[in-house]
């Protein structure tokens, strides 16, 4: 039994390559139902995100079964496999282990610690489960998978630095202004970024914002968009008396806040301070601005600079996440050598075993009235007991080896009788995901 | 054996600096969390050094310097803790839990032996409200001055676009702005409080309220810079960098006046019962 990952990302391939490997209808799990189909495959899951398309496959034989699963992921779009060869990735067993990690731990992305990866991840599993294409081996890997994620996120700061230029502007803003909730807004001009900008903030205020535009049309149909109000170019003065966060990116050659006239506006202000973001090119505001009391003023290349900063900082964050991926990794990769049958039945004749000992023990006051002979009868006669329970199970477990969903088996066996050492963790882990339940009722069906 | 819960306080302070040094060297936020354990802790042990010390001498427990430092240290904490809970940032505790081991540490090369028994002077209860209001004004300055010097700092990395980790570890202007305004008032106010009572437990134990004791004119200067302060806080709307540096040059003088005029002046402020026998014979 062995794990195998097939498929290629943002590193990988191009998006010209990307966008042909999609898997169309897989939310109904055609796809997956398809290669829950070939021959030695026991359980499929299959991950499509913009960024990635791969395949998850337990197959009685990974480099067997290889070349079909690539096969397969042409059939399936309905293109010649050949070409993608070349951007395809093959892993198995501890590195497919630990790839599967990483993506769920947002170590893989191409923004490293962005966290919707996770969602994607746990959304892919439920639609593989739904199809009943998932088995023992997949459900815990995914499962260990969202723990290391968690770990991840919470043990390093991953995901705390801002990268995008909009959210480093948010966060810069709560720097100066403290709670952003009651803080009015100002937008000069019009402009993609500005207008991006614009809206984080607004997601964090309560205060209609303000648009200001050369052409007072303009500026009503923007504040009619980002439910604001609209003031006219002359009234510019007035609405930075106003605002805490200004964002300007007009189209204007010469700079429209120059520092004279903030000057005016801060004295008017009694200095209050004020966030202003100036992303036009040229500039708008005068960066002597930044010199009056007050005023914190920074344009779009400092941003840049914030954010290029964060990123750095991630990459450094993303070393201790591999660590803890690594630890995960061997962990599962125990846990898997351990589901096989003789393992198994080891596992269940000591547990058999103490529990015998331990209650001879138990009673080892009332038993030392009986005389050495009589004792001998109640060792032999408990030894007899377990022997008897364990013959079938393990009768049964000696079997299951030469079936397929063996590994279904050798897990439904751990289960039953408590033999699995990390089950006290996977079993806090899965109170918070009730997908494992859903799939114990499938078992049972 | 006598000052054991004051050690243990000491060795837990310890603990908890090194647990915030810890979290501003890696920004660990379990590290922060041990140092506040280990704070909190050691604020018990710390609370029970100075009922110890209560019993002990059978009053409220402010007779030695080593008591006065160690009440202040007790309040700074006590304050920190209290802000904590406000704001839940470990960098008042990286400040805070620090300051009061230093001055404890300090406090503890001092004297705390009572040789005679204590004046009747202080035997009056007078003696902790009076003492209490002026600590809680130290203490409250003290704050105000720290949070001055993070604003100076937070507004530095933010004009000059320095949007590292020590950015992140400061708390925003606005915050540290409202604590100057917050802190200035309340500070002021305990600070008139003190000067009045001090000066009525005076006219209560020698008949005049106010004979121009070095700490008294200290204190009156004091009481005028802050008065001062407020002003063009309130009045003149002065904010921000400027309101920051008028509270580290207040808080100078405050310390100037709290540790500075005992040593190197003299007066019926200055531990020992020498000064207190000079001024009642005086009478």
């Amino acid at each position: 039994m062995s794990i195998l990952v097939i498929g290629l990302n943002h590193d990988t391939a191009p998006v010209e390559i990307r966008e042909k490997v999609t898997f169309p209808g897989d939310s109904e799990g055609h796809s997956t139902r398809f290669f829950s189909g070939l021959d030695g495959v026991e359980e499929v899951m299959i991950l499509s995100t913009c960024n990635r398309a791969e395949v998850f496959v337990v197959a009685d034989d990974a480099e067997a079964r290889k070349e079909m699963i690539v096969q397969g992921i042409g059939q399936v779009h309905g293109i010649d496999p050949e070409p993608l060869r070349d951007f395809l990735y093959i892993k198995t067993e501890a590195e497919a282990v630990r790839h599967v990690f990483r993506v769920a731990s947002s170590l893989d992305s191409m923004v490293i610690g962005e966290p919707q990866i996770l969602g994607q991840v746990k959304e892919s599993f439920r639609r593989a489960a739904k199809v009943n294409a998932t088995g023992p081996i997949l459900n815990r890997l995914l499962h260990r998978s969202f723990f290391s994620a968690k770990r991840v996120r919470t043990e390093t700061e991953i995901g705390s630095a801002a990268v995008s230029v909009a959210y480093v502007a948010v966060e810069l803003a709560r720097k100066i202004l403290g709670e952003l909730v009651d803080k009015a807004v100002l937008l000069i001009g019009a402009g993609e970024m500005a207008e991006l900008a614009a809206r984080h903030l607004i997601a964090q205020v309560t205060r209609p914002i303000v648009v200001v535009n050369r052409t007072f049309e303009n500026a009503c149909s923007l504040a009619g968009d980002l439910r604001g109000l609209a003031l006219r170019m002359e009234k510019l003065e007035d609405g930075l008396i106003d605002a805490d966060v200004a964002i300007t990116s007009t189209g204007s050659c010469e700079p429209i806040i120059t520092k004279d006239r903030m000057n005016r506006v801060m004295r008017k202000r009694r200095y209050r301070p004020i966030f202003i973001i100036d992303i036009a090119i040229p500039r708008d505001v005068e960066p002597q601005v930044n010199d009056i009391d007050g005023v914190y003023l920074y344009n779009i290349d400092d941003l840049q600079a914030v954010v290029s900063e964060n990123l750095g900082e991630r990459k450094q964050e993303a070393l201790k996440g591999e660590r803890i991926v690594e630890e995960e990794v061997g962990k599962f990769m125990n846990w898997k050598s351990s589901l096989s049958c003789t393992p198994t039945i080891i596992a269940l004749r000591d547990k058999l075993e103490t529990i015998r000992t331990g209650e001879l023990t138990r009673m080892n006051g009332k038993l030392s009235r009986l005389s050495p002979a009589e004792r001998e009868i109640v060792e032999l006669i408990s030894k007899s007991i377990i022997n008897k329970v364990a013959h079938d199970p393990i009768l049964f477990l000696k079997k299951a080896g030469g079936r397929t969903r063996k590994s279904f088996y050798l897990d439904t066996a751990q289960r039953m009788f408590g033999l699995d050492a990390n089950q006290l963790e996977q079993h806090h882990h899965t109170e918070e995901s009730p997908i494992e339940e859903e799939i114990d009722d499938r078992y049972q069906g | 054996m006598d000052l054991i819960f004051f050690k243990i306080a000491i060795v837990l302070y310890l603990g908890a600096s090194l647990g915030y040094l810890l979290f501003l060297l890696l920004s660990s936020d379990t590290r922060a969390r041990l140092g506040l354990w280990f704070a909190v802790a050691g604020f018990v042990c710390h609370s029970l050094s100075i009922l110890h010390r209560a019993i002990f001498s059978g009053f409220f427990p402010l007779a030695t310097p080593f008591d006065a430092l160690s009440f202040f240290a007790w309040i700074i904490v006590l304050l920190f803790l209290i802000m904590y809970y406000r704001d839940p940032s470990p960098i008042f505790g990286s400040i805070g839990v620090p300051l009061a081991l230093v001055l404890m540490l300090f406090g503890s090369t001092l004297s705390y032996q009572i040789n005679e028994p204590i004046v009747p002077v202080l035997k009056s209860w007078w003696l902790p409200i009076h003492v209490l209001l002026a600590l809680a004004g130290n203490g409250i300055f003290s704050i105000v001055a720290i949070g001055g010097l993070m604003y100076i700092l937070q507004e530095r990395l933010i004009k000059t676009k320095q949007i590292g980790r020590m950015h992140k570890l400061l708390p925003s202007l606005n915050t540290l702005d409202t604590i100057n305004r917050h802190g200035l008032l309340l500070g002021f106010f305990l600070l008139t409080l003190g000067i009045i009572s001090g000066a009525l437990w005076a006219g209560s134990v020698w008949g005049f309220y106010w004979s121009w004791d070095p700490k008294e004119t200290w204190s009156l200067i004091t009481w005028f810079a802050y008065a001062a302060m407020v002003h063009l806080r309130i009045a003149l709307g002065w904010r921000g960098k400027k309101a920051a540096v008028l509270a580290i040059a207040g808080f100078a003088l405050v310390m100037f006046t709290f540790v500075g005029v005992s040593a190197l002046i003299g007066g019926h402020h200055a531990f020992g019962p020498e000064a207190f026998r000079i001024r009642t014979r005086g009478l």
